[in-house]
């Protein structure tokens, strides 16, 4: 059990910042996910935590200790990699019990410890196998297996899913969340999927360019995004982002001018609403435009309306399914828009 | 739209037809050429030791002979070829031993591990490998003579080792380089030292390549010459026993080629064992 403090990390190589003064602190138990597109520094910073690469500067906390000049090896991790880290020439047997013949544990116990840890992933019939003759799934339950084994101060996690197939990543998705929910050992995961860090996640940081976007709760970074790219990143299909002026109450986009919003905002900004608070509406629509697209989901429609200028996206209901280039309006839920400055893409909220 | 532009498959032409079917026939008679080019010295080398002498200088080669082991019965009553052969033998060990005990560890730091001077050492031990042996002959002998490892294994092993060690250490570099990092990280979060993720983790992954290493190491210390003539005197091994029948006014072609299939024949059947192994070792990586 353990909590992290990163203190004002920054990371360069030469003239190139992976991270750019990062602070952040995980609490015991927590399993929080660092979210974003790739080379946004996210697995630079799980491995200064781990210990694998050093921080130019600042100071990484375990426990309240700081540990920036341990090694991997003294900082009682486990880490589960992209591709597994296993070893060819060893059994799954020898994979878990391999932390703990570093730690010298003793026969009797060394045995139990492993035999429990391949139980909880399910590999108790695969004991003897090696890697090669391993599924993706079962090398990646191997991966954990050797990494719960020692019950270490925190698990770190870098993109252990992504090369499971869709599947299997559902699956193995409940299975970790079920793990962390049994074990409460403090989880910091690397994800650039946004279904992954939603579901899982008890806190989501969210990185671009090597700095945090937002830090918060999933519920809070969907619905509540502070800045463009957060609203962008987060949400599938994304967030529709109509640029336009806002002024005494109404949004002049290039193909319409609709009223209703809060008299305070004035100036240029983007207007993002999510596709699921944008409707039909036959009578009385805030914009006309013509059908571009639908797509058939199962069980609701995607549609993609062109409204001279702009592409706007809306879950629709099966009842009604517009044909392609047929006339249809569109109504924006007020309450559930968002505006960001047009230049810094930062979200504009009322006491600003 | 574009119908106009569609059209059907065509069947293959009769010359493109017969070309696909030659082909591999083609690729076969070339293989075989090649295989006969490389194995006819030692067809010509068995035969001539099963020869009389008149049959082995004969100006028109001659192919149907009478055959006779009296070579083989000669050299192998004389008892040199064995003490050839432990020579060689004890060499070949030990060599191939310390090249690999020195370059293998020396290959991981140079792959694995940042430090100034890296390239300038690495290349260092290549350039061992670009002056011509020869060049080395002379000092070499002045001071083995004057430390007493002149006519002794351990000066043979110590002078092949000079010449092996830049191979090894270039050929495992490339095996270590290729790994995956992620092993050893994998080990270092698993508790391991730097070493021991060396010993327990990337040394036996990358056995395959040591163990071609290892085989190309003791051939080449197996067949060397010139150091190994110049540097030793009672200490023989096998190639400068087989120059021994090569006299001032002739040479004894029968107890020569005898002697050279005995000591061909366990060379032959170490690489003809290992020679998956040699080619998976020396392909390790090559193939992702």
């Amino acid at each position: 059990m353990a909590k992290i403090v990163l203190e004002n990390i920054e990371k360069r190589w030469g003239q190139f910042s992976a991270v750019k003064d990062l602070s952040l602190t995980v609490a015991d138990r927590e399993f929080i996910v660092l979210l974003g597109p790739s080379g946004c520094g996210k697995s630079t910073t799980l491995r200064i935590i781990a210990g694998l690469e050093s921080a130019t500067s600042g100071n990484v906390y375990i426990d309240g200790v700081r540990v920036n000049d341990r090694l991997a090896r003294d900082r009682d991790i486990a880490m589960v990699f992209q591709n597994y880290g296993l070893y060819p020439h060893m059994t799954v047997r020898q994979h878990i019990a391999y932390p703990l013949r570093l730690k010298r544990v003793g026969d009797p116990e060394l045995s139990e410890r492993v035999l429990a840890a391949a139980e909880r992933v399910h590999l108790s019939e695969f004991l003897d196998r090696r890697p090669r003759s391993l599924s993706g799934g079962q090398r990646q339950r191997v991966a954990l297996a050797r990494a719960i084994v020692r019950t270490p101060n925190l698990f770190l996690m870098d993109e252990p899913l992504s090369n499971l197939d869709a599947i299997l990543r559902v699956t193995m998705r409940a299975e970790l969340k079920h793990l962390h929910h049994n074990l409460k050992t403090t989880t910091v995961y690397v994800t650039h999927d946004q279904i992954e860090a939603m579901t899982m996640a008890s806190r989501v940081v969210v990185m671009n360019n090597g700095m945090v976007e937002q830090i918060g709760a999933p519920e809070q970074i969907y619905g509540d995004p502070d800045n463009l790219f957060v609203a962008t990143f987060i949400g599938s299909p994304p967030i529709n982002r109509i640029p336009g002026r806002a002024s005494g109450g109404e949004f002049q986009t290039a193909s319409a001018n609709i009223g209703g919003f809060p008299i305070w905002l004035s100036g240029d900004a983007v207007l993002g609403v999510r596709p699921e608070h944008v409707s039909i509406a036959d009578e009385d629509p805030d914009i006309a435009g013509t059908v571009f697209a639908v797509e058939y989901t199962g069980s609701e429609l995607l549609i993609v309306a062109d409204t001279g200028g702009d592409r706007i996206s809306l879950i629709g209901d099966l009842a009604r399914r517009p044909k392609i280039d047929e006339r249809i309006g569109l109504r924006i839920d007020r309450g559930e828009t968002f505006f960001f400055d047009a230049q810094t893409g930062a979200r504009i909220r009322k006491s600003s | 739209m574009g119908e106009a532009a569609r059209q059907p498959l065509k069947p293959l032409s009769p010359a493109v037809r017969v070309g696909r079917f030659l082909q591999p026939w083609i690729r076969r008679l070339v293989l075989w050429l090649f295989a006969l080019w490389c194995l006819f010295p030692i067809y010509w080398l068995f035969t001539m030791s099963l020869k009389r002498q008149v049959d082995a200088i004969s100006r028109k080669p001659k192919f149907i002979f009478e055959p006779i082991w009296d070579n083989y019965v000669k050299v192998l009553g004389s008892g040199e070829v064995w003490l050839y052969f432990q020579n060689s033998l004890i060499v070949a060990l030990g060599t191939t031993a310390l090249s690999l005990l020195l370059g293998v560890p020396t290959a991981y730091v140079l792959a694995r591990y940042r430090f100034t001077g890296n390239a300038d050492f690495g290349f260092w031990i290549l350039t061992t490998r670009m002056t011509p042996p020869v060049a080395m002959l002379i000092p070499f002998f002045v001071v083995y003579i004057r430390s007493g490892l002149f006519d002794t294994h351990l000066g043979l092993i110590l002078a092949h080792t000079a010449i092996t060690i830049s191979i090894v250490v270039w050929l495992m570099k490339g095996f270590f380089e290729d790994l995956p990092k992620e092993l050893e990280e994998a080990a270092f979060m698993d508790g391991a030292t730097g070493y021991q993720a060396f010993r327990q983790i990337c040394l036996p992954v990358t056995l395959p390549g040591i163990a071609a290493v290892a085989i190309l190491t003791f051939l080449f210390s197996w067949n060397e010459f010139l150091f190994s003539l110049v540097l030793a005197d009672r200490v023989q091994t096998v190639p400068v026993g087989l120059y021994n029948f090569v006299g001032y006014q002739q040479i004894r072609w029968g107890e020569l080629t005898a002697s050279a299939v005995i000591m061909l024949t366990p060379v032959l059947l170490f690489v003809f064992v290992f020679q998956r192994q040699l080619v998976r070792g020396l392909t390790l990586g090559a193939i992702k």
